[in-house]
């Protein structure tokens, strides 16, 4: 069992430190590198465990273990089966009769790390309430303007996954010359990167060859060719989306359409291209009844570009948490939202994927969360039931192995639903009743200052009862 | 203005061709504003009850003058009244233009808001359909199908009753065009939204694709008295066979909107304002209802059915201290049937007292309510669920609306789910109950919709299962028998 962990460990580090190569131009990640470097050092430093046991988990990747465990070992899940060993010091989560899943990946999401939107190392706010309402709704990792962020309660270590994922183009028919601009950067950069492996190849026998010009080259349509960037588009018409496909498809690339409302009348071109969808079923747009050919919006759309091999990511149509607003439609109802991807024909566990897996996969972060596998970041939710079922309640949203959100403990939602191990009215506590604990709380039998603070709490209602009476 | 009883009011129904029926039903209409008004009735006795309407006579000179068949029963009141007694049977609908008279069988896994008060569920049901009304509907062991009846075996499927929304602007030309919010004065109970109805508008359409069967179309809150709205079925072709009641309601709306009427009102004079008209349409119709030759005033037609109780006040209010003014005022004061529509804030705080009297509560689109300075009170913060507190509170009968196109017609269900999603016990099938046959108890039409049973429209929705979750797909509607809606032979609408 040891031995494979150890190699689990090395292969999942030595992938990761390929995976984040391409993306080291920026100072987080260095920072990540060089910490992972220094905690192997450093063998003093005891190991954090933390276990979830008695869970139904849905890995995210198609399978579910009933009455199985998980443990993670400093933040990173180490492993999930039957009959674990639990070390000693580990902290324990007992999930008897709830469901986990992986913490959920909102594609884009709007002030759920505070108002910023650009540089979040610096502008995040760790105690901003929409954070605690975006725990709660289960988001783990959302992604905000260019960046994907975690929601790291208490702390802004550590905060972004990765940044400057896309480049966003702009391709619609309304725009002709903005349409013919763009092809033409793209064929400028191709023919650039064209030349320049092959002087790559050729420098290496001849020295003294000059680099390509790289005059008039586009530095953003050469990252989206290079694969340092994915190239994003916001469209919706046929017109526009089928131009994106072609496109795409001339130049060896994989675009990520936001909107994409009339996709379902050419999702075989999308799914040809290798398209990657952010799509809200709710959406609704009229047909243009001039037009014979479909259009519109469908209900269907996320499962017919499902069916055409297009990756879709679901978000709602409020990226933001909207209280004081028209319940159902915000960054609070992702998992509903995704519900009426199902409810067009999508697969539940592709509904499931739409706000999980898929949209990591989008934001390319795929390698660090979206799914629980051994290896990659030990962020999961606790659930109540069915976490697609308009009832779910998220019960613990865990963070790198952390508890982050507990219901029972936030103000917001411990009145709905509450759960048998806590305290449905904390009021009750200053009556001297006892309080019911989760095991790892419980004081161990005999110990006296807890035993005098009862009497004490006794007395002291029994005074008050004294007063009332005497008035 | 005329005089001598001769009403101007015109049958609603074209002359010509399979008209009887329509005729006979404006009767009804026309009693309704003139002959019903007969009864005794404490108008201006603010605290004293009205005295039952049962004694009313029905028929008289003015339906002598009319030539029209004489009427059936009343509409059947709503459910605070008297909905044990109510007939489950309605006044004869309009000829189905073109509709074949089709006797079906229909196979169901589960039949669920089954009878007159949509409690039960049967499990392999059969639900036989003649005339556009459920026939019976029973286990299929104990159902035997008569010969003659087309079977659809829809045997994996869910059955359920059409849905009902009490309160939706979408039934006109757009809701961009200025058809069904006229502020003329601050209050305005001569309008009628069924001058302004289209049939043919793509978010009916659309709605039927969502399970929604029957609208109450009202004027916008503009101002305190938008106007009469209209009871209407979404899916048929003509206004004629869509309408179910007209007047469906008196559109009341109180604080916020009307504030922004042209010399922004405060509320204390809105409420004056409000109380002054019904005192006077109600004292016109108490007058007329004691000597129909006085001289009708069409101002005040309205009055003669709310005095009756044939319709209801529909009170757009939302927070405790208007909510307290619909009961007070328009439920205890005037004795009309009114309830909460749009029920939103923190105005469930009065769900116990709305109970008490008699006043249904009908909640949406906000669905959840934290602290906001001006609207709500006593909340530390928690995100509360306003059905779950109406029903906390003590009220027994929730249903939900969706103020369409503020949110989508097909959306209805999800008012439902986020209900319970925020702590509304949907358990003894509340929210499903909540859709169906709670509005239509409310509105006073459960005796033609609202739930499975003998005698009822059969307005049906076949699903994959409980239409309240969104994951479900409603897959074919009838509305009174007739396929309206079928997804696998049509494109699909939601």
């Amino acid at each position: 069992m040891i031995s494979t962990n150890r190699i689990e460990r090395f292969v999942v580090g030595a992938l990761l430190a390929l995976l984040a190569f391409p993306v080291t131009g920026h100072a987080w990640q260095e920072g990540d590198e060089k910490k992972d470097e220094s905690a192997d050092k450093k063998k003093e430093e005891p190991d954090k465990w933390f276990v979830v046991k008695n869970a139904e988990i849905h890995t995210g990747t198609g399978s579910v273990l009933r009455d199985a465990m998980l443990v993670a070992k400093n933040g990173k899940i180490d492993e999930i089966g039957h009959d674990l060993d639990v070390p000693p010091d580990a902290k324990v989560l007992d999930a008897q009769g709830l469901r986990v899943y992986p913490g959920l990946v909102a594609i884009s999401s709007a002030g759920l790390v505070g108002q910023a939107t650009s540089d979040f190392g610096d502008t995040v706010n760790p105690f901003n309430s929409n954070m605690i309402l975006g725990l709660a709704t289960g988001i783990t990792t959302t992604g905000i303007g260019n960046a994907a962020v975690k929601l790291k309660r208490f702390s802004i270590k550590d905060l972004v996954v990765r940044d400057r994922i896309f480049s966003v183009f702009s391709w619609s028919a309304r725009n002709p010359s903005g349409k013919r601009s763009l092809r033409e950067k793209f064929q400028s950069a191709s023919a650039y990167l064209r030349d320049y492996r092959a002087w790559e190849e050729k420098v290496k026998k001849d020295k003294e060859l000059k680099e390509p010009q790289k005059k008039n080259v586009d530095t953003t349509v050469l990252a989206v060719l290079k694969g340092e960037s994915t190239a994003k588009f916001n469209a919706n018409e046929r017109d526009d989306l089928l131009g994106i496909a072609h496109l795409a498809q001339e130049f060896g690339f994989r675009p990520v359409i936001e909107g994409c409302v009339e996709g379902w009348t050419v999702a075989d071109e999308l799914g040809r291209a290798g398209a990657m969808a952010i799509v809200t079923p709710r959406d609704r747009r009229p047909k243009d009844e001039a037009l014979v050919r479909d259009g519109g919006s469908s209900i269907e759309n996320a499962a017919i570009l499902h069916r055409s091999g297009v990756a879709v990511a679901v978000v709602p149509g409020t990226e933001s948490v909207d209280l004081g607003g028209l319940v159902g439609r915000d960054i609070m109802h992702l998992p509903i939202e995704a519900g009426f991807a199902i409810r067009g024909g999508l697969p539940e566990d592709a509904g499931l994927a739409s706000i999980t897996t898929t949209s990591a996969r989008i934001l390319g972060v795929q390698h660090r969360v979206g799914s629980l596998e051994v290896g990659k970041d030990c962020d999961l939710i606790v659930v109540d039931k069915d976490l697609l079922h308009y009832e779910a309640f998220v019960q613990w949203t865990v963070i790198d192995g952390k508890v982050v959100y507990d219901k029972q403990k936030e103000l917001y939602f411990a009145h709905i639903r509450p759960r048998a191990d806590a305290p449905a009215e904390p009021k009750k506590l200053d009556k001297g009743e006892t309080e019911p604990k989760p095991d790892a709380d419980k004081p161990k039998e005999g110990e006296e200052p807890k035993d005098g603070e009862k009497k004490g709490d006794e007395k002291k209602n029994g005074e008050g009862d004294g007063e009332k009476k005497g008035g | 203005m005329t005089s001598g009883g001769q009403d101007p009011r015109e049958p609603r129904a074209p002359q010509g061709a399979g008209a009887e029926p329509l005729s006979k039903r404006a009767a009804i209409g026309a009693a309704g504003g003139l002959v019903l008004a007969a009864a005794a009735f404490g108008v201006l006795s603010m605290t004293a009850p009205p005295e039952s309407s049962s004694e009313n006579a029905r028929g008289g000179p003015t339906l002598a003058l009319l030539a029209a068949p004489a009427p059936s029963a009343p509409m059947p009141r709503a459910w605070w009244d008297a909905y044990a007694a109510e007939p489950a049977q309605a006044p004869t609908t309009a000829s189905k233009s073109a509709a074949p008279s089709r006797k079906l069988a229909i196979l169901a896994l589960k039949a669920a808001v089954v009878g007159p008060e949509g409690r039960d569920v049967v499990d392999d049901a059969v639900v036989l359909v003649s005339d556009g009304k459920i026939e019976a509907i029973g286990p299929r062991a104990s159902t035997a199908i008569p010969a003659g009846y087309e079977v659809l075996d829809r045997s994996d499927k869910w059955i359920t009753p059409g849905f009902v929304d009490l309160h939706c602007h979408i039934a006109g030309k757009s809701f961009l065009v200025n058809d069904i919010n006229d502020m003329v004065y601050l209050t305005n109970p001569e309008l009628r939204a069924s001058s302004v109805v289209e049939p043919d508008n793509p978010n009916l359409r659309r709605a039927i694709g969502g399970g929604v069967t029957s609208v109450l179309f009202i004027p916008g809150s503009g101002t305190n008295m938008g106007g009469q709205g209209v009871l209407l079925k979404t899916g048929l072709e003509h206004f004629e066979e869509m309408r179910i009641r007209d007047p469906g309601s008196l559109k009341l709306a109180q604080a916020g909107n009307p504030e922004r009427w042209a010399i922004n009102p405060g509320r204390s004079f809105m409420n004056w304002n409000t109380r002054n008209t019904f005192a006077r349409g109600l004292t016109h119709a108490k007058l007329r209802k004691a000597d129909p030759k006085l001289p009708r005033n069409i101002q005040w037609d309205v009055f003669g059915p709310l005095a009756d109780k044939t319709t209801q006040v529909s009170t757009h209010t939302q927070i405790y201290q208007v909510v307290l003014m619909t009961l007070t005022m328009v439920r205890q004061g005037f004795g009309l049937d009114v309830y909460i529509d749009h029920g939103e804030w923190f105005g469930s705080k009065l769900a116990g007292i709305a109970q008490e009297i008699g006043a249904g509560a009908i909640i949406g689109p906000r669905e959840i309510d934290r602290f906001t300075p001006g609207f709500s009170i006593d909340t530390d913060g928690q995100i509360q669920g306003i059905a779950a507190q109406y029903q906390k509170n003590g009220h027994k009968e929730i249903g939900f609306n969706t103020d369409s196109p503020v949110i989508p017609q097909e959306e209805l269900h999800v008012q439902a789910a986020t209900a319970c999603r925020f702590g509304f016990d949907g358990t003894r099938m509340d929210a499903l109950r909540g859709l169906t046959i709670v509005p239509a108890k409310t509105a006073g039409i459960a005796g033609r919709v609202g739930s499975l049973a003998p005698g009822k429209d059969a307005d049906l929705l076949v699903c994959d299962g409980d239409p309240v979750d969104p994951r479900t797909t409603i897959e074919a509607v009838f509305i009174e028998g007739r396929s309206v809606y079928d997804m696998r032979t049509e494109e699909r609408r939601w």
